[in-house]
């Protein structure tokens, strides 16, 4: 695999961006496919779904195979009739399967929006669709296979539980993969893995669908950035499974952080910040007025650290702040949201004392 | 820089992909045109060796795309190609059966046409497509890929017949329509050919042949006759009939005289179409029951040897 990554980097520029490696990786797969084609011209017949014994069926003139003459020598050495021709269309076959579920497997480890995958389905993506082609391409017209396929797969029962239901989508179409390629329809194949990986990668890209009420990355940032603040901790890294889940990008995002929330909040006897004031917004120029009236009320002081827009999803507004001592977190989330309440999603409020209950308001 | 000869790279192995494709097919092309040149010696070969060799046996067999395994009925052109359609669908396929060259295929109507299609004819540049029901669809030649617009003709023969083939006598205009199944009692006894002529409205318009079938099945042993089709010997005259159930092959005078009445050469599955050149071929087409369809060449006429008479 050394080579082919080393093709990618080259065409990629190094990127490291999943979606610009996958274009890349199938603008290779396309030339393999074409000088293929061009050396074995029956190739095209397997990759359009006619399998290498079928007669083409395009429109114009259309030479008839010879019914009392052994078959057109351009057919003869894939023909499925022969031993050898049989060998070729199946390793053809399985190898088109696997070149067309390699990316599947990528998209499946990179693209997720929980930390951690299942080695197990990873190593599935890539062997069932082997499998259910082979399987295909023994029963192809068979009914008399089918029904005895059937009765072995009812004898053989397994059962597993996945960790997540995205990953069902995945198994179901390793077995769509496996029919297309066992058919000999591996441009179907083809077609589906392909737009199947793209709308997959931009709809976690995007993070598509998600649930205003779940947790935020500030949410989810907070409690590493609050332990990196801590004295104690000796600067290591708190969530480990966090960090490797980010990209490069994200990781020098988050990494700039630490530094400056551990500047205002740790490495003091008094720190002059003790708290992260997160808000989801839509309307950044209604709600900051909104909030820091408030702030100028309920806090000690306090500071913008940032502003992160985004386009199609709510921005986050981000404070770090010191409350009077007779205000709650309560008090503080409650007049944000009577003050701002129509202009923001979600606030939250984190403490560095690790024995206060993080809040989370939502309106 | 490194993304201009990225790009460049990219550009440099299409542009000598497609140049080495292109030569490729050129060869290819070359090499089709070689076997088609030969099969066509072949049989221009086979058809001018005199004697028994070649009678009865086929001189060559096409086999036919996917989209004919139901091949119905056959009819020769004026200039020698063969019109062939599939059961269900009103699509014409235009084939060249001296080199095995499927030329063409056009649709009737602009949505397609379907109806149980089992037989067509020529008459000069006009088609004929029969439906079973006796429907007669006639229409002209289209281009490739193309929808022709089609003139219906209705027999009202539906309730005497079930049709499966069709023949134009080129001398009299008449479209003969052969019975496959005779549903007027006191007729199951004949062969029934109806003579039609759809732009008479008189009593001329349509007349009946009928000749009983024990004169037709002659020594041959068969329970009945059901025509699968119908054509015209140029060179005689003479009614050609085939049948699909029986594998027989009936060759009469407009009169109504048997001339031949054999069993079909080969071992043929459902023979369904049958066309008569004028230089001696007959076609049979073969339904494709298990497998793909094909059309069988034969050198016309047989001659007693040729088949159990």
């Amino acid at each position: 695999m050394r080579p082919l990554s080393q093709i990618i980097d080259f065409m990629t520029l190094g990127s490291e961006r999943p979606i610009w490696r996958l274009i890349a990786y199938y603008g290779v797969l396309a030339a393999v496919v074409f000088t293929l084609a061009y050396f074995i011209p029956a190739t095209d017949q397997l990759l359009l779904g006619k399998g290498l014994d079928a007669t083409p069926t395009q429109a114009g003139p259309l030479i008839l195979q010879d019914g009392l003459r052994d078959v057109p020598a351009a057919q003869s050495a894939l023909a499925a009739g022969s031993l050898a021709g049989l060998a070729i269309t199946t390793a053809l076959v399985l190898v088109g399967t696997l070149l067309l579920m390699l990316p599947v497997s990528w998209v499946y480890m990179s693209a997720r929006h929980v930390p951690g995958h299942s080695q197990a389905v990873v190593q599935t993506l890539i062997i069932l669709p082997l499998v259910v082609a082979g399987i295909v391409l023994i029963v192809r017209d068979s009914l008399a296979l089918a029904f005895s396929l059937a009765g072995v797969v009812a004898a053989v029962r397994f059962r597993t539980n996945l960790r997540d239901t995205r990953d069902v989508v995945f198994i179901f179409l390793a077995i769509a993969v496996g029919f297309a390629a066992g058919v000999q329809t591996l441009a179907v194949g083809a077609v589906l893995t392909i737009i199947f990986n793209f709308v997959l990668l931009l709809t976690w890209r995007y993070d598509y669908g998600r649930n205003v009420l779940s947790p935020t990355a500030a949410s989810r940032w907070a409690e590493p950035l609050n332990s990196l603040a801590n004295e104690d901790d000796n600067g290591s890294v708190p969530d480990r499974d966090l960090v490797l889940t980010l990209t490069p990008e994200n990781a020098d995002a988050l990494a700039d952080r630490f530094e400056r929330v551990s500047d205002v909040l740790g490495n003091r006897k008094k720190p002059r910040f003790t708290a992260v004031l997160s808000i989801m917004t839509d309307d950044v120029g209604e709600a900051q007025p909104r909030i820091e009236v408030v702030l100028d009320q309920m806090t000690r002081r306090w500071r913008l650290d940032e502003v992160v827009t985004h386009t199609g999803k709510p921005s986050q507004i981000y404070y770090i702040t010191r409350l009077k001592k007779p205000v709650t977190r309560d008090q503080l989330l409650t007049a944000i949201r009577e003050q701002a309440g129509d202009h923001i999603v979600n606030v939250d409020l984190e403490t560095r004392d690790p024995t206060d209950e993080d809040v989370r308001i939502s309106t | 820089m490194r993304r201009r000869c990225a790009v460049a790279f990219l550009i440099g192995v299409t542009a000598a992909g497609t140049a080495c494709r292109e030569a490729s097919r050129a060869n290819a092309g070359e090499k089709q045109e070689a076997e088609l040149t030969a099969r066509e010696g072949r049989l221009a070969g086979a058809l001018a060796a005199d004697g028994d060799r070649t009678r009865g046996k086929p001189l060559a067999r096409w086999i036919l795309p996917p989209e004919l395994r139901e091949v119905s009925g056959l009819a020769l052109t004026a200039d020698g190609r063969l019109l062939a359609h599939d059961d269900e669908q009103g699509k014409v396929f235009v084939i060249d059966p001296r080199r095995g060259v499927l030329l063409k295929k056009f649709t009737l109507g602009d949505r397609g046409l379907r109806a149980d299609f089992e037989g067509i004819a020529t008459a000069q540049s006009d088609i004929y497509l029969l439906a079973s029901n006796g429907t007669v669809y006639q229409f002209q030649e289209g281009a490739d890929g193309a929808a022709v617009q089609y003139t219906q003709l209705d027999s009202r023969l539906g309730r005497e017949c079930e049709f499966e083939g069709v023949a134009i006598d080129p001398d009299s205009a008449w479209i003969l329509l052969p019975c496959k199944n005779v549903k007027m009692k006191g007729m199951r006894d004949q062969l029934v050919i109806y003579r039609w002529h759809p732009e008479r409205s008189d009593s001329s318009a349509l007349s009946m042949l009928t000749i009983p079938l024990d004169q037709v099945v002659g020594s041959n042993g068969w329970k009945g006759l059901h025509p699968s089709d119908i054509t015209i010997d140029p060179a005689t005259g003479n009614y050609v009939l085939i049948s699909s159930q029986e594998k027989a092959l009936i060759e009469l005078t407009p009169a109504g005289d048997v001339v031949r009445s054999v069993n079909l050469p080969g071992k043929p599955r459902q023979p369904e179409g049958v066309a008569i050149s004028s230089d001696g071929l007959l076609i049979v087409s073969d339904e494709g029951t298990k497998g793909s369809a094909s059309i069988t060449l034969y050198k016309w006429p047989f001659t007693p040897s040729a088949a159990s008479q």
